[in-house]
């Protein structure tokens, strides 16, 4: 047994259309990636697959007390629990619903079987004109045990809107739970997206999230990705730039230890001239843990003056710790500036000392000199709850008592 | 305060400092002087705490308490203060936040509560007044893409905030032009009481002109070999280190 005989049982017992049969007897036949797969080399899925899972199963209720321990407190939240939606706020010009299915790309087997058999998530769409100042709290709660479930969201945020947002996925308990997310977002022209994803879940959570963004002309949208928990995270982010002057900027943060497993795959498409992508990726791995980074960028014949930058820098604070990085530039226009940048390291010896010769326990120097590491990814983050937990989440990984605010 | 006794450290298998001897009393300004290479920064490094040197021989116990036994961190908390040749730069950490750190941890073993960020940001600005430091640069990065000038002056600065009992100030007049020098020694002279001592290591006597201290001593290949008042700095300006080190050289040859 293993997920893949738990979902042909599932699909059995659920009615599916005839195009969505077709995507799930090809997801089943051919099974989900190996490392054989390029994309997949470095992360095996293998382990987290052989285990037994109960699909999308509804359970128990959330109470608010839960609710209020993992919200970061803003006005507007949509909430899930199993997949349920029990809270959607009323923002005025903004209109929220839940899972109501779209047309995606199934290239990916995940996709394929995301498209297949998801049927919940939420559908987000933002009038135009409209600016919201504080950011829509999405939060996913698991209460059954060994869940596996998926998601399935889209956004369309009109022109010249605003917003943004703030996702969490946490497991309410300490069993195994596996989610595949996936999220489209639509940028119209002249929009501004900032969406945060706080992945810090149970030790024994997986999950594999897939965030597709189609920007139109003057459109940026940053997302923002904090990996603190979870066993195995593999977070897939797709731009298309289908207009000029758009902007594309991604954040990230993993700090990992013990046997924690994260991969950020990016890929960028520059389709449009005059466009902007900057990734920041930053890796903090301990104990045994490791990270795969790949951030693929393509500059399309027709997309000139394109400027492109990736950096992605790691700081190896264990022997057994590991890091796998990866850039790919395919570049076909002529007029573009592109450059990437990785680097792997470990603290700095003399900044360590000249901390502790000011007091500061090794620990805690270890702890500030990793903060000051990371902070530059995190300074890029808007949304100053979202910063502050991730100094918080750092803190705490890194076993200190730290306050970085002043 | 402080008691160095026959001290013999080196780094990996070199032998830098062969038996120095110094006593430093609260209330005294002592100056370490000599030429580049005679051990004037391992003796600092020592003092501090710095790990890739190796204590050999000897023993420094600084108010009866034996020194080599302490992290560089309790060194510190103990009242230990190395003002760094080579201040490191540390992106990503403001000023303001890396002295609060500092003295955060600090006050924590010593027992006590974080002082109020209120206070602290008062304290804060009264050391800036007497450094002349401009606004603004609390909130930059540690030391990042400061001239030298003002990483010497950071250096003084986080002096004046942690308050040390024994202020080791390793070539502080290095890279400084004559305004830099004044601002640093005059704050260095208004911290000073008679609770407190100072050593001062420097190549030139320039710096001694604005600290006068209350002892001169001249160290040579790992050893102090002359020790006076503040008219040996004078001479050594006149008639440079060759006349002591080449009598010294004979002795210890």
């Amino acid at each position: 047994m293993g997920l893949i005989e738990n979902l042909k049982s599932y699909s059995e017992g659920v009615q599916v259309s005839a195009d969505k049969q077709e995507v799930l007897t090809s997801f089943l036949t051919n099974g989900f990636p190996t490392t054989k797969d390029e994309e997949w080399k470095y992360t095996s899925l293998k382990k987290i697959i052989t285990n037994e899972y109960t699909i999308e199963n509804t359970g128990a209720v959330v109470d608010a007390s839960t609710i209020e321990k993992y919200s970061l407190g803003f006005e507007n939240k949509i909430i899930f629990s199993d997949g349920k939606l029990i809270n959607t706020p009323s923002i005025k010009g903004v209109s929220i619903s839940g899972f109501a299915d779209f047309e995606s790309n199934t290239t990916d087997s995940i996709l394929q079987l995301n498209k297949a058999l998801a049927q919940n998530g939420f559908t987000i769409s933002v009038d135009k004109n409209i600016v919201l100042e504080s950011p829509i709290e999405i939060l996913f709660f698991i209460t059954t045990e060994n869940n596996f479930s998926q998601y399935r969201n889209q956004i369309s945020i009109g022109e010249n809107a605003e917003i943004k947002f703030v996702e969490r996925i946490q497991n309410l308990n300490d069993s195994t739970s596996m989610v595949n997310h996936f999220t489209q977002i639509h940028c119209a022209k002249n929009t501004k997206v900032e969406y945060n994803k706080i992945q810090n879940n149970t030790p024994e959570s997986r999950l594999i999230d897939t965030v597709n963004v189609y920007q139109e002309q003057d459109s940026t949208c940053d997302i923002n990705t904090l990996i603190f928990g979870g066993s195995f995270t593999r977070n897939n982010l797709n731009f298309e730039q289908n207009g000029s002057n758009c902007e594309s900027n991604m954040n990230g943060v993993s700090v990992l230890d013990d046997n924690q497993l994260a991969d950020n795959h990016t890929f960028v498409d520059h389709k449009s001239a005059y466009c902007r992508s900057n990734e920041m990726y930053k890796g903090v791995y301990l104990g045994h843990s490791k990270g795969v980074f790949n951030g693929k960028i393509m500059v399309r014949q027709d997309a000139q003056k394109i400027d492109a930058f990736q950096s992605n820098n790691n700081l190896l604070l264990s022997d057994h710790s590991s890091i796998d990085s990866k850039p790919q530039l395919e570049i076909y226009a002529d007029d573009v500036k592109c450059s990437h940048g990785c680097t792997i390291g470990q603290l700095d010896e003399d900044a360590l000392f000249y901390m502790r010769s000011r007091g500061i326990g090794i620990e805690e120097a270890k702890a500030v000199l990793t903060y000051a590491f990371a902070s530059e990814a995190i300074e890029n983050i808007s949304v100053e709850e979202v910063k502050l937990l991730a100094q918080k989440l750092l803190a705490k990984k890194l076993n200190v008592d730290l306050d970085f605010s002043l | 305060m402080l008691q160095i006794k026959d001290l013999k450290a080196g780094i990996e298998d070199n032998q830098i400092l062969k038996g120095i001897n110094l006593e430093v009393k609260a209330g005294e300004i002592h100056a370490i002087m000599g030429p580049n290479g005679s051990g004037k920064s391992t003796l600092s490094a020592v003092i501090a705490g710095k790990e890739e040197y190796e204590v050999e021989g000897g023993n420094i116990t600084f108010n009866g308490e034996d020194l080599l036994e302490l992290d560089p961190e309790e060194r510190a908390h103990n009242g230990i203060f190395l003002s760094f040749q080579y201040p490191v730069e540390i992106p990503g950490i403001s000023v303001s936040n890396f002295i609060k750190t500092s003295i955060t941890e600090k006050r924590k073993a010593q027992g006590l509560e974080p002082m109020p960020t209120k206070d602290l940001l008062k304290m804060m600005r009264e050391k800036m007044e007497l450094l002349s430091i401009k606004k603004g640069y609390l909130s930059r990065n540690m030391n990042e893409g400061f001239s030298g000038g003002e990483k010497k002056r950071n250096e003084i600065f986080q002096m004046a905030m942690l308050e040390p009992k024994l202020a080791i100030l390793d070539e502080t007049d290095s890279g400084l032009d004559i305004d830099a020098l004044r601002i640093v020694a005059n704050g260095v002279n208004k911290l000073k009481s008679a609770d407190n001592a100072t050593i001062v290591i420097t190549h030139y006597q320039r710096l001694l002109d604005y600290i006068i201290p209350d002892f001169v001593h001249v160290l040579h290949n790992g050893r102090i070999i002359k020790s006076g008042g503040k008219e040996l700095a004078h001479e050594l300006e006149e008639k440079g280190y060759d006349w002591i080190t080449k009598e010294a050289d004979k002795q210890w040859a």
